[in-house]
């Protein structure tokens, strides 16, 4: 009898933790005024007997796995509760049952057939509770492009959440792994890394533009560091300008403007702006002091910098045209890399206390900073993923210089590259 | 009385002819070549001498220079860098003295044009790097022009951290790597 009810206790508090953990994940959410969203995704139909297809099934239920659970929008149901309801049947679906496990939305996937190199497959969002069917697409693709059909639709899932397509972006960084500092670009999870130039130059400090088709990047020809606008689907190069130092590209969020630091005039680093196609280039600043590293609002009416006029490298922002300048980093003596987050409320930078660097986030409501990572190395260049919720970055804590991804919050940190050295990462938008 | 008149034209012909001859053969009567003269019998002299060689004018330090190329001018590296301190960009004393120097040597060679690259250790960070290598750059030039040196024979560019002399990560690698260094790009 004690030994049946120590045993009747122990299944209660087994069961009572299985319902608590995902609540426990929506209250880290709540803390970003976002819960995230129950979703469950079952093991995905295979139609045909071959195994090939079934691998494909798997493949593809991993990949979309992954990404949703990295999203931080969505949170998957444990797989176990998919065994206290009625085996899916994507012809009559009991959404009844979908519900009494929690379930807001439900992906059903499908791979009818894989033959050769090819694969089909279909992806279907319902929403549990209207018992009605939002999204579906069918994806037909060759199995080398499977991770990107993945991607696709899990970013459609996205889309209708109202969030920016996240696993479909693209992080270019600089790479020593083949020689000299060429461009490379990956996906958000490290897969697919690609080169991107081999023009034997030095290259430098790449950025996206807004419309993730062209990268703006210093490089290093005839004794100059010019800036130049490159379209990596074309292969077109632009020159922007060559006239002296020529660095820290950012395009702005509304795709019209870019804005860079030059020695262009009087041979002092300046914040200048020139139209995204790098026409017409103005100057903002006008200081003897450094003025660098411009990021761009959300809005693209401010612009954040780093400026060492009262002394010591700090952030400021100012408004697009260069006027209204304040302070926004206090407290520490070397402040840089602003990076202004795409849903607005923080700015993350790389601030230098004793030789090391670590990557904080003002929240600019709040006014509350918060330290990003915690580690006796050198950690900088942080760029923002597409919706905010996450930072790429670079580290030499391994004694090499790696890139890395963490949450907003500081959590979840990854590494995304071991071949040479890789740095200045920048995530598309 | 014609017979008479035709035998003196006869005459008169023979004595031409003959007198004709007369001359002519005066003019063939050469006198025979003298004996020749006795030579004393002593042996040949040969005045012997080196051949002169017809020597080019010297070539000047100036020519000498000018017939090197770039690359060969930059490997010997006339101009010395000159170093910073930590996260500053002001010309130290002992960096005067060496820029005093380049200053000299660009004053005897007024055609170079050089690119001062300013460099960085990695205890900075990359986008203010940048720009403090830039700063580096520019107090060099402002201290050359200050020596008399035409400021459009500089050009600068800035390396930031990203090519570092000394790969180490030490006081002595960052002390090293924190420089201004010379590149001669034309002549």
């Amino acid at each position: 009898m004690k030994t049946k009810c120590i045993l009747l206790g122990g299944i209660i508090i087994f069961l009572a933790v299985l319902i608590l953990h995902p609540q426990q994940e929506v209250v880290i959410s709540i803390k970003e005024g976002m819960p995230a969203i129950p979703l469950a995704l079952p093991d995905f139909i295979v139609l045909s007997s071959s195994p090939e297809s079934k691998a494909v099934a798997q493949e593809l239920h991993q990949i979309i796995s992954d990404d949703l659970k990295y999203s931080q929008v969505f949170q998957l149901l444990p797989k176990s509760y998919y065994s206290y309801i009625r085996p899916l049947n994507p012809e009559e679906i009991f959404f009844k049952d979908w519900e009494s496990i929690q379930a807001n939305i439900l992906f059903v996937g499908e791979v009818p057939e894989s033959e050769g190199k090819n694969f089909l497959f279909e992806g279907k969002i319902y929403d549990v509770k209207a018992g009605r069917l939002i999204f579906g697409k069918r994806y037909q693709s060759e199995k080398v492009l499977l991770r990107l059909v993945a991607h696709k639709m899990a970013d459609e899932i996205m889309k209708i959440y109202g969030e920016r397509e996240l696993f479909t972006s693209k992080i270019v960084f600089i790479s020593n792994r083949d020689g000299n500092d060429e461009l490379y670009m990956m996906d958000y999870d490290g897969h697919n890394q690609t080169r991107v130039t081999f023009n034997k130059k030095q290259d430098y400090m790449p950025a996206w533009s807004a419309d993730r088709k062209k990268i703006a990047y210093t490089s290093y020809r005839n004794n100059k560091a010019g800036l130049y606008i490159l379209n990596p689907f074309e292969g077109e190069i632009t020159e922007v300008v060559s006239k002296g130092t020529n660095f820290a590209p950012t395009f702005s969020p509304d795709g019209k403007k870019l804005a860079f630091c030059s020695t262009l005039e009087e041979g002092n680093p300046e914040i200048y702006v020139a139209t995204s196609e790098g026409k017409k280039i103005k100057r903002l600043t006008f200081n003897k002091a450094i003025d660098t590293a411009p990021s761009w609002s959300p809005t693209s009416r401010e612009i954040a910098f780093t400026s060492d006029r009262g002394g010591t490298p700090q952030i400021y922002i100012m408004d697009a045209e260069g006027s209204n300048i304040r302070r926004i980093s206090f407290g520490g003596s070397y402040h840089d890399a602003p990076a202004w987050s795409p849903a607005g409320g923080r700015i993350a930078y790389v601030s230098r206390v004793d030789q090391i660097f670590d990557i904080y986030a003002l929240n600019l409501r709040t006014e509350q900073v918060v330290k990003l990572t915690e580690s006796n190395a050198r950690n900088e260049t942080p760029s923002w993923s597409p919706g905010g919720r996450h930072l790429v970055f670079s580290s030499n804590i391994t004694g090499t210089i790696q890139l890395y991804t963490i949450d907003y919050d500081g959590s979840n940190l990854r590494r995304l590259t071991t071949k040479g050295e890789n740095k200045l990462p920048d995530w598309s938008r | 009385m014609k017979k008479a008149i035709i035998f003196s034209l006869a005459f008169l012909m023979v004595f031409a002819a003959l007198s004709s001859c007369r001359g002519r053969a005066r003019v063939e009567e050469v006198t025979p070549p003298p004996p020749p003269p006795e030579v004393e019998e002593q042996p040949e002299v040969e005045k012997v001498e080196e051949p002169v060689i017809v020597k080019e004018p010297e070539l000047t330090e100036e020519e000498i220079f000018m017939s090197k190329t770039l690359e060969e001018i930059n490997l010997e590296a006339p101009l010395q860098m000159i170093h910073f301190d930590y996260d500053k960009y002001f010309i130290r004393d002992d960096a005067k003295f060496v820029l005093e120097a380049n200053a000299d040597w660009l004053k005897k060679y007024d055609a170079i044009v050089i690119l001062i690259e300013g460099h960085c250790d990695e205890r900075g960070t990359e986008e203010y790097n940048l720009a403090l290598g830039e700063k580096r750059a520019k107090s060099t030039l402002d201290y050359l022009a200050s020596l008399g040196i035409s400021a459009d024979r500089i050009r600068t560019i800035s390396y930031g951290k990203s090519v570092p002399l000394d790969p180490e990560h030490n006081e002595i690698s960052w002390q090293k790597n924190r420089r201004a260094q010379f590149l001669i790009i034309r002549k």
